[in-house]
């Protein structure tokens, strides 16, 4: 068993220079990511998981403090405030990026985005690069006719089939995907999910995909963590942390999800996320917990509830489901 | 609550936007968008519109809100043909619909106060401050939100915090139909559960005619009793949302239905 990544207490912030603090978006995550598999990060907006997929994607801004370690694929790319990421952007590590319609140069054709990725990573010529593209846009299901074209003759979907397309061929071990469906429409979304899903499988690629959408990760993914405020709250095998969720929050979160042709009543939890900026040291969903008591003031460590690989960060996961 | 009275009709409409590309613009030239559009909506009912992007939805409201004449047919807005009265009595009629736009990031104006923002739409009927002051924090309450958040801009508020906002600001008129541009597609799961459920609730205690226009199936299925399904500019299935998915007469409506299927899971319960 090889591991793809691995992060130890993997703390990410930015500095508030106004405040003079420093707001930590990501607050000590523990992870592991085997070869091969297909990794899913779910959380709602400003709970740290886009700050984790750049990191792992070698795009961290230059202000972004670090603290704690990342290892791809045994290589240590951030050691504390250390980063170093030569041999690992780009060529091990792909970006399938969150928005198709900003992503894309609108000055190049979708043939020139091939070669300028595929001469940096692999030191390819016009031509090599081509009949490369040629093969990838096969892949996803799109034609030759699309390399003389611009981005903006293409529909978004189109758009993320390119990225995809682009992020597989320079032969890269991790592709990290970053809310890849979040803009386009809902019928659309399972396509181009089975589509990266098939294609990660076909060329052995770990895929580590972060979204919003519980729903569609539970059908694509091998693993599932959930996280919450800038913390990982639960983690385990897709089968079992859709069936038998352990953290409150995890609970909720698949309760609040419109299903069709199964109108249930939605029990979403009342109130939103905690502030960031504030230092927390109680369990971070205490506000919201229906299942709270005293030993809630303290923050749970990511406890292994199971002999399933299956973790939680919650005093009372025996309670919950 | 459906008592048969039709208070939205659209009789063969066909809407567009006028091309002004080279000497064309001479002649009327329209870039066609929505093609013969027949529809009838009753008070109290609740509809969802549901297309790709692309599919004619956001025109069609601004056709039945009264913001884009259509090139042909007839728009009625309680028996009233509201593209052929001038525009003061046009806004009187329109003044029953309650609206909120899309996108909650950008439809709050950022450099007002949220009290400001609510108290527009009822300073324009000339009712005294303290009126004014009372229905805002009525309003707020309402739409479970706290009195502090009055004396907030736009930017201090959350996403779900803004949405209610403008749920708040379109019901602030006591609107008898109260239409939706995609509620929730910009909201993540949790707090999307919780406007689907203080919508519903708006519905069950007000009664107001609603219309959400959505992409997403799912969440239509929780706004609406009926469904009008638009491609490229026409409908192509209609009906109750028993009859849609058990039987959808167009193989479109099919295709969409069970690209769902694909994605979701299947939660054991």
């Amino acid at each position: 068993m090889v591991l793809a990544i691995r992060a130890e207490n993997l703390k990410i912030g930015y500095l508030d220079e106004e405040e003079e603090q420093v707001v930590w978006a990501t607050r000590g995550v523990d992870l592991n990511v085997e070869e091969g598999e297909s990794f899913c990060l779910v959380g709602e907006s400003g709970c740290g998981k886009s700050t984790l997929a750049s990191a792992i994607a070698g795009i961290l801004p230059p202000h972004a403090l670090t603290m704690g370690k990342l290892y791809i694929f045994d290589q240590l790319v951030i050691d504390d405030s250390k980063r170093n990421y030569n041999g690992i952007r780009g060529k091990i590590v792909g970006l399938i990026p969150q928005n198709p319609g900003t992503s894309l140069n609108p000055f190049l054709t979708i043939e020139d985005h091939f070669y300028y990725v595929l001469k940096d990573s692999k030191n390819m010529n016009k031509s090599e690069s081509r009949k490369i593209a040629h093969e990838y846009l096969l892949k996803v299901g799109l034609n030759k006719d699309v390399l003389e074209k611009y981005p903006h003759e293409l529909s978004g979907g189109m758009q993320q089939r390119v990225l995809i397309a682009i992020a597989l061929a320079s032969n890269v071990k991790i592709v990290v995907a970053d809310e890849p469906t979040s803009s386009i429409d809902a019928n659309l979304r399972a396509q181009i999910l089975n589509l990266v899903n098939s294609l990660v499988k076909e060329f052995k690629v770990t895929l580590f995909i972060v979204t919003h959408d519980l729903a569609s990760a539970g059908k694509i993914c091998d693993k599932i963590a959930v996280m919450y405020a800038g913390r990982i709250v639960e983690m385990g095998p897709t089968s079992i942390i859709t069936n038998k969720p352990r953290h409150p929050y995890t609970k909720m979160l698949f309760e609040s999800i419109p299903i069709l042709g199964w109108k249930r009543a939605l029990n979403p939890l009342p109130g939103e996320p905690p502030n960031v900026i504030e230092e927390i040291t109680w369990c971070s969903f205490r506000e919201r917990c229906p299942l709270k008591i005293e030993i809630c003031n303290k923050e749970p460590p990511l406890m292994l509830t199971d002999e399933n690989l299956h973790f939680t960060r919650c005093w009372r996961f025996k309670e919950v489901s | 609550m459906n008592s048969g009275v039709e208070v939205i009709k659209l009789r063969n409409v066909t809407a567009g936007y006028k091309t002004t590309l080279g000497f064309k613009s001479i002649f009327k030239h329209y870039q066609v968008v929505l093609r013969n559009i027949n529809l009838s909506i009753t008070r109290g009912e609740k509809v969802a519109i549901i297309g790709e992007s692309g599919s004619g939805k956001s025109t069609l409201l601004k056709v039945i809100i009264g913001l884009l004449k259509p090139i042909k047919g007839d728009v009625l807005i309680y028996d009233k043909q509201i593209y052929k009265l001038p525009w003061r009595e046009r806004v009187k009629i329109i003044r029953k619909i309650g609206y909120v736009p899309q996108d909650p990031y950008k439809a709050l104006n950022p450099l007002l106060k949220i009290r400001q923002i609510l108290a527009e739409p009822l300073e324009a009927s000339g009712l005294d401050d303290k009126t004014i002051e009372q229905r805002v924090r009525e309003v707020v309450r309402f739409v479970g939100l706290q009195r502090e958040i009055l004396d907030a801009t736009p930017d201090e508020l959350s996403g779900g915090m803004r949405q209610r906002v403008l749920i708040a600001r379109a019901l602030i008129a006591d609107p008898e139909i109260l239409i939706l541009d995609e509620p929730t597609s910009a909201l993540d799961v949790s707090i999307q559960a919780q406007i689907i459920n203080l919508l519903n609730d708006i519905y069950n205690k007000l009664g107001t005619t609603m219309i959400t226009v959505t992409h997403d199936l799912a969440v239509a299925q929780y706004l609406a009793d009926r469904a009008i399904i638009l491609k490229e500019g026409t409908i192509v299935d209609e009906g109750s949302f028993d009859q849609i998915l058990s039987n959808p007469r167009s193989e479109y409506t099919r295709k969409l239905i069970l690209s769902y299927y694909v994605t979701t899971f299947k939660t054991v319960e």
